[in-house]
């Protein structure tokens, strides 16, 4: 006969001293720390978010995210795909919503760079003054089912990726990778970028698409599966996706394009080991976007910076952002640069976290684990403690040091506030000067705030005070 | 790029060998960090690495590489520094093995620690959650642990009133336990929590809203040979008008339907006259019931009234002799033999809040004046540690009264148990010795009266306690109570001569 059910079994929360009587077998000590990074009011509006309807509700919405199975169908110049653009001029650009005139060096340049592609304006001068005088209209990416990595700029007449779901037909667009190097992603726009990128559009874009619709479709999902398999983490490592791309994309196009062409295509994907990092960012936004709008639900559905302000959405919150100054990232430099040429984090990239790659699959990439302490034993807790924040394991993303387990997928504004975890994310690091390029590579953090600013708006949704 | 014009660039290429890029930013980050080297590349010699390396004023002219080929470019002062950096460069390229050993992730919350211990023991879940972190947060934690269906004991202070009387609301609406806030001490099926004595197992149930007297009530029940089936801790302010006794109620109520408790007994503080009135109604529809209560309210009058079967009583003393006797044994306490009238007035120097509350409702009994100390109130422990875990703020007051010629005798606690500091005697002896060598040189005679609040089964050791303060000449009471007639009659003695 016990008092309470069962024999006494304590999870201690603070002084050990408390339970000093107590077998230790039958204790659990937490390694606690405030909840919702120590703002209280949030954490009780947090907990009383945490009920029926929540749970049933990311049910929901992670089911569905993780149900999607996007298929690269096509590559097609953004203005006959992309909602939103037609024929006027606007330009898409990376992270949360942000005025012209409050935009970082490397974006700017970038925008410059595309008004030039465009043929709106002779020179880098005039280009400018039109973005000035508010003739172009800059929009976020996300706001028309598109990604991009970096500044994240895409014009009208580049060629994007097409992400299709088989199921209900829905699509997702990323503009297509340049390289390293001086790239409009980091805000170069001098002759070099502008002839690369024509190239692109004329050539590269339609030969591809030449190749896909032979094609058909290419899943993405194994695709990507398999790459985690052979040391991918589907954000910053990209190599063997992109050599599994290239091998199923090659002999196709070698059929059907004049030798002069195919070899082009075939030597330009050869060279940039980022190809398919563009192709991972469409089609986790499809994955994401599935659950964008689930009524309750406290899923993230994007993370993505515009190089000022980190941004962050939530299913259950729609199409809000939740914003706040983003630093630059810590991280592995290139020769010749250092942490003070960083430009603030910034791209879309992120969107591969959201869906649990990138910073969430260290695990699968032994070789850059120096990004998060130099042995792969790191690389195995930073994926682990990702599993503290998510709903649930990706089930087509297994990882291979870990048993096969899935990624850890699907972060949860509660469980980051509860456990106080941030989601780790795997980025690039541009110098804060337009046209430099990347410099580096390193790792961040989410900042605390946006998850402190879901909360509040959730439970406001909810009448919660 | 500029660079210093007497700095010296060396390179060093390994033909057909890989590694990848991020391994090489790391060897580069770690190199440059040496005296005198400026900066350091390490990149696959492909067209657009040492294309990076020319825009940094870093590529050596004839460099003779293909894109299979590593290459380390340093930048230092002088040819030797750059050519050392160079070796230790390629020197890191050879890992060492690591030994593969990972951390495990502690549970940082209350759902990963029920997650955890699932996994350890499916068949024996967790049924409490123990917390004392801060007040301003331990509300969530409690909620999500009564949530989560674990009963909660709460030791953390400064828990808004309107939270504790939520928290205990939805305890008790689930059948569950919220002991506390602020509440020290509880055993449950004879697992001591936080300040407890190791007490023997027995028939009288325990429900208290104070925590060095419920420690008190068990140690005399253990003392009588009746021992405590259950000690269920409420929190000091449960028996207030605002809580309502809500949790007092549902701990009388779980230990009526107990088939180990045989006798009850609460211990309280008087309880606001509404919440008196519902409580002792419900106590005597227990003792109705065939358990008899025992309803322990410090100050009260004593009374045995026979309508409702309810024993009350006003001391702890009195309370554990009533709760004894009920479970059939007799609890004797002797009292001290007088001794040489001591003049100068009473100090109190208590680290029990309610044994210092019981010694001035006895010393007010006995018109004595006195002045006792609770030292564990937050007055006195602004930010340290309560005394009964560091007993060196009580020393320090022990020794000054020494050197005040008022004070005659002082009295005091000493309390054992889990949770106590290891040796709380030996500060007292210590500094009771050195106050006495000050009030004799003074020529003045100062005595020292203590009960240990103690059973033989505490960690401390009862008798190796009893006897460093005996040695050091401290006079020993059985129990707190006792030690305050002693003094009330020494100080009635000293008027009288």
């Amino acid at each position: 006969m016990t008092i309470l059910d069962g024999p006494l079994r304590v999870i201690n929360v603070g002084l050990p001293l408390l339970v000093e009587g107590v077998p230790t077998a039958d204790v659990v000590q937490l390694d606690w720390r405030p909840p919702a990074f120590g703002d209280a009011d949030i954490a009780r509006r947090a907990l009383a978010l945490e009920n029926e309807t929540t749970t049933e509700a990311n049910e929901r919405a992670i089911t569905a995210v993780q149900s999607v199975r996007p298929q690269l169908t096509r590559i097609r110049p953004a203005r006959d795909v992309v909602p939103g653009i037609g024929e006027g001029r606007i330009l898409l650009h990376a992270g949360p919503p942000i005025e012209w005139e409050r935009m970082c060096g490397p974006m700017r340049g970038a925008l410059i760079g595309a008004t030039l592609f465009e043929g709106w304006a002779d020179d880098p001068d005039r280009a400018e003054a039109m973005l000035d005088a508010g003739e172009i209209s800059v929009e976020p990416c996300h706001h028309h089912q598109a990604v991009g990595p970096m500044a994240g700029v895409i014009a009208p007449s580049m060629p994007v990726f097409v992400a299709t779901d088989p199921n209900d037909g829905r699509v997702a667009f990323a503009s297509l990778n340049e390289g390293l190097g001086k790239v409009l992603r980091f805000g170069a726009f001098d002759d070099e970028v502008i002839n690369r990128l024509t190239w692109m559009r004329d050539v590269l874009g339609p030969v591809l698409d030449r190749a896909m619709q032979a094609l058909g479709s290419i899943d993405i999902t194994s695709l990507i599966g398999q790459a985690l398999s052979m040391g991918d983490e589907g954000h910053n490592r990209n190599v063997a996706a992109t050599s599994l791309l290239t091998r199923r994309l090659a002999p196709t196009i070698a059929a059907l394009e004049p030798n002069s062409a195919a070899v082009e295509v075939l030597d330009f994907l050869a060279g940039n080991d980022h190809f398919a990092l563009n192709v991972s960012m469409a089609s986790a936004k499809l994955s994401m976007d599935v659950a964008l709008g689930v009524e309750n639900s406290t899923l993230v559905t994007a993370m993505a910076r515009n190089g000022v302000e980190f941004g962050l959405r939530v299913a259950g919150t729609g199409d809000e952002w939740f914003t706040t100054p983003v630093g630059p990232a810590d991280g592995l430099f290139f020769p010749g640069y250092g942490p003070e040429d960083a430009n603030p984090d910034l791209g879309d990239s992120a969107i591969t976290e959201t869906l649990g790659l990138g910073g969430f699959a260290m695990a699968a990439s032994p070789a850059i684990t120096q990004f998060v302490g130099g042995n792969p034993d790191d690389a195995l807790v930073a994926t682990r403690s990702m599993r503290r924040i998510t709903m649930r394991p990706h089930p087509a993303f297994p990882l291979p040091p870990l048993n096969f387990a899935g990624t850890p997928s699907g972060i949860d504004v509660l469980k980051v506030l509860d456990t106080g975890v941030l989601p780790l994310i795997n980025t690039g690091i541009a110098h804060k000067q337009a046209g430099v390029g990347q410099i580096g590579a390193g790792i961040v953090t989410a900042p605390p705030e946006v998850f402190l600013k879901a909360a509040r708006s959730l439970a406001e949704k909810r009448d919660i005070s | 790029m500029n660079q210093p014009p007497d700095s010296v660039l060396n390179s060093r290429v390994l033909h057909h060998f890989y590694r990848d890029s991020v391994a090489l930013m790391a060897i580069a980050s770690a190199t440059e960090k040496r005296d005198g080297v400026h900066r350091v590349g390490a990149v696959m010699a492909t067209p657009a690495n040492l294309g990076i390396l020319a825009d940094s004023d870093m590529l050596p002219a004839n460099l003779d590489a293909v894109p299979d080929d590593l290459v380390f470019v340093v930048r230092g002062d002088t040819a030797d520094i750059a050519q050392e950096a160079l070796d230790a460069a390629e020197a890191s390229l050879t890992a060492v093995e690591s030994s593969g050993q990972t951390e495990e992730q502690k549970p940082g919350t209350v759902s990963e620690g029920m997650a955890a211990a699932l996994t350890s023991a499916p068949d024996s879940p967790p049924n409490l959650a123990t917390i004392s972190i801060s007040g301003t947060y331990a509300p969530v934690v409690a909620e999500q642990s009564l949530r989560a269906g674990l009963n909660v004991f709460c030791f953390s202070d400064n828990v808004p009133l309107d939270d504790e009387v939520r928290l205990k609301k939805l305890a008790a609406d689930r059948g569950l336990l919220f002991m506390g806030p602020d509440c020290g001490t509880a055993i449950l099926d004879g697992v001591p929590l936080g300040f407890a004595n190791v007490v023997t197992r027995g028939t009288v149930g325990m429900v208290a809203a104070s925590g060095t007297g419920a420690q008190e009530v068990s140690r005399l029940l253990d003392l009588a040979g009746v021992g405590v089936s259950q000690l269920i801790g409420l929190g000091g302010r449960d028996l207030s008008a605002e809580v309502g006794g809500i949790m007092a109620r549902f701990a009388v109520d779980r230990l009526a339907a107990d088939q180990g408790t045989e006798a009850i007994i609460l211990v309280s503080k008087p309880p606001a006259d509404e919440v008196a009135d519902a409580l002792l109604a419900r106590l005597a529809e227990i003792s109705r019931g065939g358990k008899p209560v025992v309803a322990c309210f410090l100050g009260m009058a004593d009374s045995d009234d026979p309508s409702t079967g309810v024993v009350i009583r006003g001391t702890l003393e009195g309370g554990a002799i009533a709760a004894a006797r009920l479970a059939g044994h007799d609890l004797d306490i002797t009292d001290l033999a007088s001794i040489d009238p001591v003049t100068g007035r009473v100090l109190g120097l208590y680290t029990g809040g309610t044994l210092a509350s019981e010694a001035k409702i006895l010393l007010k009994r006995a018109h004595v004046e006195c002045e006792v100390l609770d030292l564990g109130d937050d007055q006195y422990t602004a930010g340290k540690p309560h005394p009964m875990i560091d007993p060196g703020a009580r020393a320090e007051r022990i020794v000054a009264a020494g050197s005040d010629a008022s004070v005659g005798i002082i009295l005091m606690d000493v309390v054992l148990g889990y949770g106590a500091n290891a040796d709380p005697a030996s500060p007292v002896a210590e500094s009771a010795q050195e106050a006495r060598r000050i009030a004799e040189a003074d020529g003045r005679r100062l005595e020292f009266v203590a009960s240990v609040c103690g059973t033989a089964g505490d960690p401390q050791g009862i008798e190796r306690q009893r006897n460093i303060l005996r040695d050091a000449g401290i006079i020993l009471a059985e129990t707190n109570a006792s030690a305050v007639r002693f003094v009330a009659t020494q100080q009635a003695g000293a008027s009288a001569s």
